[in-house]
């Protein structure tokens, strides 16, 4: 069953640009499994949305077109000539995201796809081709699977982004090769340079309708008089000036993909094919000197679904076992959600972020047992981020703060190596005789009721998780001061080591002072900020 | 080939947990050593429970220092004349904590006092006075908790791990989600050669007994120190080398003992399962210059713990 809109796709040369399906195609399969389906009369379906302040159809399907409606029609009008026609309100965020689905798809041919909303997709097919024996065979390949997957759509393939456009949207969809811009454009209507409607109706107004109408007039007084837009449109689409395209996701520098002729499904085989193009991609990052620190696996199902399985490392790596092993836990943590259907039709790899990696001497100097140890270690964080998370694998950093719960944070352990400021650390530490600081910091402070003999002094008792403590030593104050630069510093604390009568050492701190207390306000609170051994 | 098989099997059978093939790791008090059987097994799993839930800063006070203790163990046994249980009162360790911390910037006094004295393997060995050699001689340990435990009872907190005596850049934490990727994540870290040490912290709940063997043969393979931290003493039976039980003992100062003493984190450790020798009760103190446990109280208790008498349930 085919969808409807006006899903055109074009294409050239270097550009290809597609139009994938619209609303009226993605809804189709909804309509299909609804009672109306059995009816064997087929119902018109109508997509709706609010343009200005009117209700109108957006796109309308092959039943509705053939009982003459169209888009833009007003759906009062639509549902008066035709009361039968299911109207459906429009999602444009399905839409976009359908669009946005498709374009990954997408990256089987080419890696530049980028996303021409709300409706298109330009696909960058240079020297992609003969990957499938030739620009012809790409197109009829991805018309093919198209169609397949219940989408109308056109397709054309042209020398520049605007040509394509053009022979997509408005012109004959068909291949059209570099320097033939012109005699594809002439014809074609000023709306199909991808102009403003305010600009196509003013050129209409003195007689300008055809691309081939403004090609040979003199520039100045056309630009004078419609913009800079006008002109360099048209030089876009002749190929005279270059347009960028804007590829939707970043471009990897490494990628190396294999295509099966028969889908692979079990785990052991996707693996086996992961190392196999790991090999592949080594050699070409021995010849640059570099390693991998994200690696990014796409799977591409039959069914047109894409599983995208990326893994950090903590140190540039290139050694494909070592990569097949980190794939091996992310395959492992996703057990379920990792749903081969009916299997895996083409594989790549891809090295998202690559570094240099110098190349490592074995065996000579004296510190080769420290290297390798380390070396272990970094594997045995892959390993562990890879099947766990990246965030759950942390390490220690000591950061420059005197604020006790910003002296220390944790980042993933991947990203940070080696020394991590504790060096500097243990110098303060000398230099400042830092008060004791305790084992385990609660992430919060947790409010506790205390009772001090003096205001100022440290708690005979308090409360913590209902449990009464009995101070019988205590060590203290220090006084931390917030941070008094910023609005929400807080107030400067008064910490206290304290012990309790069964030997349990806590960290407390008066929240605020009582020379700072405002007459008749409530006395500073209490917190309880770490235990000590 | 048959021979080569044979080698196999008898290589996949051997006991986990009681084999020394690791070394044991000393921790310089002569009863306790003489209790293991030479020190702590390495390579082997160790259960450390806490008496309870707001005791378990102690327990892992106990569990690092025990993370943090020398490696060089072997070395300094074979280097010295006198073995382990002929060292001398057990008040000595403790006093000479304190005279190295005194005589640290001079180096010749050190080497006085070594002559003077009997040797003790560990206390003046250990005293590092090149300023970089605490971060480098150290391996790495991993701490894997469940998220919610390093919620509920804080998480490490790097300046105090540093004047506990331990390397905060050697740390490597680990949050999970489930007990299930607890179990596996510390058995991936005990894989690691690397890895000096393994702590695990499990909240409530029984263990089976598999998920135990596996984790002692993964110590086994790499001769790491696995150390198993439970909010609350555990009821179910298990295969792991040792069982204590750690609470904080009060900080009383000491009959001879001096002030400073006072700052020190003081254990008392029940060692209620043994696989290799008789249980005991100790009060420790970690002594964080010399990154070793000495023995808090002046001799052995006049009485031997409750522990010892089945009638008496533990403290």
């Amino acid at each position: 069953m085919r969808g409807e809109g006006r899903d055109e796709g074009a294409f050239r040369q270097s550009e290809h640009s597609e139009k994938p399906p619209h609303p009226t195609s993605s809804l189709r399969s909804e309509v299909d499994l609804s009672p109306h389906a059995g009816r064997g009369e087929e119902r018109a379906l109508a997509v709706y949305g609010k343009r200005g302040n009117a209700e109108t159809l957006v796109a309308v399907d092959d039943a509705a077109e053939r009982r003459g409606l169209s888009a833009g029609m007003a759906l009062a009008q639509a549902r008066a000539m035709h009361p039968e026609i299911e109207a459906v309100p429009e999602d444009a965020e399905a839409d976009a995201q359908l669009l946005e689905n498709i374009a990954d798809w997408c990256l089987r041919y080419t890696p530049l796809v980028a996303i021409d909303a709300p409706d298109g997709l330009l696909l960058d097919i240079s020297g992609c081709g003969h990957l499938y024996g030739g620009e012809q065979e790409l197109v009829a390949d991805l018309g093919r699977r198209v169609e397949r997957a219940g989408f109308a759509y056109n397709v054309a393939i042209a020398g520049s982004i605007g040509a394509a456009w053009a022979a997509a949207h408005v012109g004959e969809p068909a291949s059209y090769l570099c320097g033939e811009e012109r005699s594809l454009l002439a014809p074609l209507p000023l709306s199909a340079l991808r102009l403003a409607p305010t600009t196509v109706a003013a050129l209409a107004r003195v007689g300008l309708k055809r691309v081939g109408d403004i090609i040979d007039l003199p520039r100045s007084p056309l630009t004078a008089r419609f913009g800079p837009e006008l002109m360099r449109q048209l030089d876009r689409a002749l190929g005279r000036e270059h347009e960028p395209l804007n590829p939707r996701l970043p471009v990897a520098p490494y990628v190396a993909e294999q295509r099966f002729a028969e889908p692979i499904a079990r785990e052991q085989d996707v693996l086996a094919i992961t190392e196999r193009l790991a090999v592949r991609l080594k050699f070409a990052l021995e010849r640059r000197g570099d390693g991998a620190r994200r690696i990014e696996l796409t799977l591409f199902r039959t069914d047109g679904a894409l599983r995208r399985i990326a893994t950090g490392c903590s140190r540039p790596l290139r050694d494909a076992g070592d990569i097949r092993a980190l794939f091996a836990e992310q395959l492992a943590a996703l057990s379920d959600e990792f749903d081969p259907g009916f299997g895996f039709d083409m594989a790549r790899l891809a090295v998202v972020v690559a570094e240099p990696c110098p190349p490592e001497q074995i065996g000579i100097g004296g510190d080769n047992g420290a290297t390798e140890a380390g070396r272990q270690v970094d594997q045995l964080v892959d390993r562990l981020s890879a099947r766990l998370g990246a965030r759950r694998v942390r390490r220690l950093i000591a950061q420059d703060s005197h604020i006790p719960e910003l002296a220390a944070a944790t980042v993933p352990a991947q990203t940070t190596r080696a020394d991590n400021g504790w060096q500097t650390f243990r110098r303060h530490r000398a230099e400042a005789e830092l008060a004791p600081r305790p084992l385990r910091l609660l992430t919060y402070p947790e409010p506790i009721e205390a009772m001090a003999e003096v205001p100022d002094g440290p708690p005979l008792r308090f409360r913590w998780r209902r449990a009464l403590h009995e101070v019988i030593a205590a060590e203290g104050p220090e006084r931390i001061e917030g941070a008094w630069w910023s609005e929400q510093g807080g107030a400067a604390r008064d910490y206290f080591r304290v012990e309790d009568k069964s030997g349990l050492r806590f960290w407390l701190f008066r929240a605020g002072l009582y020379r700072d207390l405002a007459p008749g306000a409530a006395a500073p609170s209490w917190f309880l900020h770490g235990t000590f051994a | 080939m048959i021979e080569q098989l044979r080698q196999r099997l008898q290589a996949l059978q051997k006991t986990a947990g009681i084999e020394d093939g690791a070394g044991a790791l000393p921790l310089g008090i002569a009863a306790i050593d003489a209790a293991l059987g030479g020190g702590l097994a390495r390579g082997a799993l160790h259960e450390i429970a806490a008496p309870g839930e707001a005791q378990l800063a102690a327990a892992t006070g106990f569990a690092l220092g025990l993370s943090a203790l020398r490696d060089d163990a072997r070395a300094a046994n074979s280097s010295s004349p006198l073995p382990w249980g002929e060292v001398g009162a057990p008040t000595g360790p403790a006093r000479l904590g304190r005279l190295d911390d005194r005589l640290r910037a001079p180096g010749e006094g050190l080497r006085l006092i070594e002559n003077h004295l009997p040797p003790h393997p560990t206390s003046l060995r250990s005293v590092d006075l090149s300023p970089q050699g605490r971060g480098e001689r150290k391996k790495s340990f991993v701490w894997i908790a469940e998220d919610m435990a390093l919620i509920e009872s804080g998480a490490p907190y790097g300046p105090g791990l540093d004047q506990f005596g331990l390397a905060p850049e050697q740390l490597l934490t680990v949050g999970v989600a489930h007990r299930r990727d607890l179990l596996w994540a510390m058995e991936e870290a005990l894989r690691c050669r690397a890895v000096h040490a393994v702590i695990g912290e499990l909240r409530h709940g029984a263990l089976d007994a598999v998920a135990v063997r596996r984790l002692s043969l993964a110590a086994t393979n790499s001769g790491a120190l696995a150390l198993l931290l439970r909010s609350a003493p555990a009821t179910d039976a298990s295969t792991a080398a040792t069982r204590w039980i750690v609470g904080a003992a009060p900080s009383l100062p000491c009959p001879g003992g001096g002030g400073e003493e006072e700052n020190r984190p003081r254990f008392a450790t029940h060692l209620i399962r043994n696989r290799r020798g008789p249980r005991g009760s100790w009060i420790l103190q970690w002594s964080d210059i010399d990154e070793r446990f000495v023995l808090a109280t002046p001799a052995q208790p006049v009485a031997m713990p409750a522990l010892d008498r089945p009638d008496r349930k533990v403290a």
